[in-house]
């Protein structure tokens, strides 16, 4: 109404840095433990699928980078996702007790997500090497891009449903059992060229797997989306946003009330 | 919604209303929402707010009071910024402060340099002013010892000093307080009050939200009381308090006559005589059960004799809510003579200047023979009455009568 918080930079990122100071213990070895998981999760579907979707069955290399690109691009989603859905009523303290512009809090609460993803670059570069494996400059520039659409979609998508949960507080579990549905249909352990046509149509609906299949295809094959569907997938994600920031809005007002 | 001020006034608030609706029946889930989205939902309306006016200068130390529910959060909130307002108009002149608690956003698993950090930064502080007024900060707070500890090993006084300590310096022009003083000991108490002296000192201006009477008669240049959402005193602190603590009593005593009414004492005894009910009453002889330190109090004690009592003797005992036996005189011991009792009356018992301090006392009333042997009627502890003190220092339970000399 009356306030305005000069510091909105500063304010997101002190957030941030407690959220991680108290997750990680501000210490380097709890890094370890944000990229153990989808580490882990590399590990053991490497194992049981890598024999599945042999080269010389499906004709993909690299399965290794692939699974693990798509991992660590999925993870990004799923954990931004979830941190951004609760982080309002995680910290209701913030909302009900003091004014602060509420799109901050939101906007903290996936910025650890990203952080940790930048980190995981250097895991992506790390297997690249041993696997001695060299993507073309314009494949990165593509996969750079793709990883900020995944995460305006983490914003936009957090934005909305952050207000929302505090209505309707069953949303983190519908969300939750959707996200696991969701890993299975992008794909990640699996090629796109692996499904009949017309499944791959839907399967792409889905912005998330449509960012992996894309990202994947760039990297490995050097094969770009053609110009129209990068087109509208990008006039669609920037709707989104739009859309989002105008529910937020909306929303914004009652947020304490409900609370 | 902002409009120009005059330039001494701080806020100005017209005709501000806030309504709740709350539901009867909550829904909070998805999975509700869907089952019961196609049904008409009923719900209450609660009028937290009703038609609020009024204005504060710059430099004013500004009380609101009044009872719980009376819409004083709700109206501290509005002025945050926390809840919008449905209708009427604010307008704020100055920085505001956003928070009405102390130490928002503090995480008892960080450090106290790391709350300081952080919760300064939650009220709006850059970096750069956080880095300059750290060691203020500190210093006020008088926890440069522990200051690298988490705040989970602090005791509550210590986070409260900590707390006050950064909202002192987030540097607003309008400080908005909802019941600070609550927690912390006198001296920090104390403490804080000056600090808010000084603040209003440099023309800022402080709002504060207490039940602490006392502090607010003293310290604050206008008070402002609030009942069921409008207001009904604006002016005076002491007057303010005067009207609160009249409000309250009358509330009690709505309430504890409801309370009476559920008990009914009038017993008869095989003996015809009974005590059929104690009225307390104040100086103009109107029935009241609650009391102020120092008025007088006279309990009318009813009794219907269906046979002629000779030499009756009445007795009283006051007993505190612990039991402990305060007083216990009768007609005889004073020297009351009665020759006797038939049919329906009454005998008063006066307490010219009641020495009793804040609480709730029980009264027993009791009619025996001239020897104090058979009891006709005994009601013990059947009767209560309440003292409402604005005395706030008061040790024990009873404000005697005394005098203090130093050998000269």
């Amino acid at each position: 109404m009356n306030q305005e918080h000069e510091n909105y930079k500063q304010l997101i990122w002190t957030l941030a840095k407690t959220d991680f100071t108290l997750r990680y213990h501000g210490s380097i070895l709890g890094y370890a433990w944000a990229i153990l998981k989808p580490l882990l999760m590399f590990s053991v579907m490497y194992f049981v699928f890598s024999s599945v979707f042999n080269p010389r069955n499906t004709g993909t290399e690299y399965y290794a980078i692939q699974l693990l690109i798509g991992i660590m691009m999925f993870t990004f989603f799923s954990e931004g996702t979830m941190a951004g859905m609760t982080s309002l009523l995680s910290k209701s303290q913030l909302v009900t007790k003091i004014y602060v512009p509420r799109w901050c809090i939101i906007v903290a609460s996936t910025v650890n997500g990203a952080m940790i993803f930048t980190m995981n670059l250097l895991i992506i570069v790390l297997f690249c090497i041993i696997f001695q494996f060299l993507p073309s400059f314009g494949s990165v520039l593509f996969f750079l891009v793709a990883a900020v659409c995944i995460y305006i979609l983490v914003v936009a998508f957090s934005l909305i449903t952050a207000p929302l949960l505090i209505k309707f507080r069953d949303l983190q579990m519908i969300w939750e059992v959707l996200t696991s549905i969701l890993f299975y249909a992008s794909p990640i352990i699996y090629p796109l060229s692996m499904l009949p046509a017309n499944v791959r149509q839907i399967i792409l609906l889905n912005p998330i797997a449509f960012i992996i299949h894309f990202t994947k295809e760039a990297l490995i094959n050097n094969r770009f989306m053609d110009p129209i569907q990068a087109v509208v997938f990008i006039t669609a994600l920037l709707a989104l946003a739009g859309i989002s920031v105008l529910l937020y809005q909306r929303f914004n007002k009652k947020i304490a009330e409900y609370m | 919604m902002k409009k120009d001020v005059e330039s001494n006034k701080a806020i100005v608030v017209e005709n501000l209303s806030k309504t709740f609706i709350i539901p009867h029946e909550k829904i909070s889930t998805l999975r509700g929402a869907f089952i019961h989205g196609w049904k008409k939902k009923s719900h209450e309306e609660f009028h937290a707010l009703n038609d609020v006016s009024f204005s504060i200068k710059k430099g004013e130390f500004f009380g609101i009071l009044g009872r719980n529910g009376s819409g004083k959060s709700t109206l501290l909130k509005i002025l945050a910024g926390i809840y919008s307002p449905d209708t009427g108009d604010i307008s704020i002149n100055g920085r505001i402060s956003p928070f009405l608690e102390l130490g928002i956003g503090f995480n008892p698993e960080l450090s106290g340099r790391d709350n300081i950090y952080l919760n300064a930064t939650v009220l709006g502080l850059t970096k750069k002013q956080i880095d300059e007024k750290f060691q203020s900060i500190v210093d006020f707070s008088e926890l440069e010892r522990f200051i690298d500890q988490k705040i989970k090993n602090y005791s509550s006084g210590m986070q409260v000093r900590l707390a006050f300590s950064v909202a002192i310096h987030a540097n607003r022009d309008i400080l908005l307080m909802d019941e600070v003083l609550a927690v912390g000991d006198t001296n920090f108490q104390q403490k804080c009050i000056e600090e808010f002296n000084k603040y209003r000192d440099l023309g800022k201006t402080v709002i504060l939200v207490t039940h602490d009477m006392a502090t607010l008669e003293r310290y604050c240049d206008r008070a402002l009381l609030l009942r069921n959402g409008a207001v009904q005193y604006l002016g005076d602190p002491e007057k303010a308090v005067g009207l609160y603590m009249q409000q309250n009593m009358k509330d009690e005593e709505i309430r504890m006559q409801e309370e009476e009414e559920q008990m009914t004492y009038a017993k008869e005894y095989e003996t015809g005589i009974a005590i059929t009910g104690v009225e307390f009453l104040d100086a103009d002889g109107d029935p009241k059960q609650v009391f102020s330190t120092g008025s007088p109090i006279t309990a009318r004690i009813h009794y219907n004799a269906k046979k002629r009592l000779e030499k009756p003797v009445f007795g009283i005992a006051i007993h505190t809510q612990d039991g402990i036996h305060l007083a216990g005189p009768n007609t005889k011991t004073s020297k009351l003579d009665i020759p006797f009792i038939d049919g329906v009356g009454y005998i008063d018992f006066t307490i010219d200047h009641n020495p009793f301090f804040a609480g709730k006392y029980d009264f027993t009333a009791a009619i025996f023979d001239w020897d104090c042997v058979i009891p006709y009627d005994y009601h013990d502890r059947a009767y209560t009455f309440k003292i409402i003190s604005m005395d706030q220092n008061q040790n024990g339970v009873l404000k005697i009568e005394h005098h203090w000399n130093t050998p000269s």
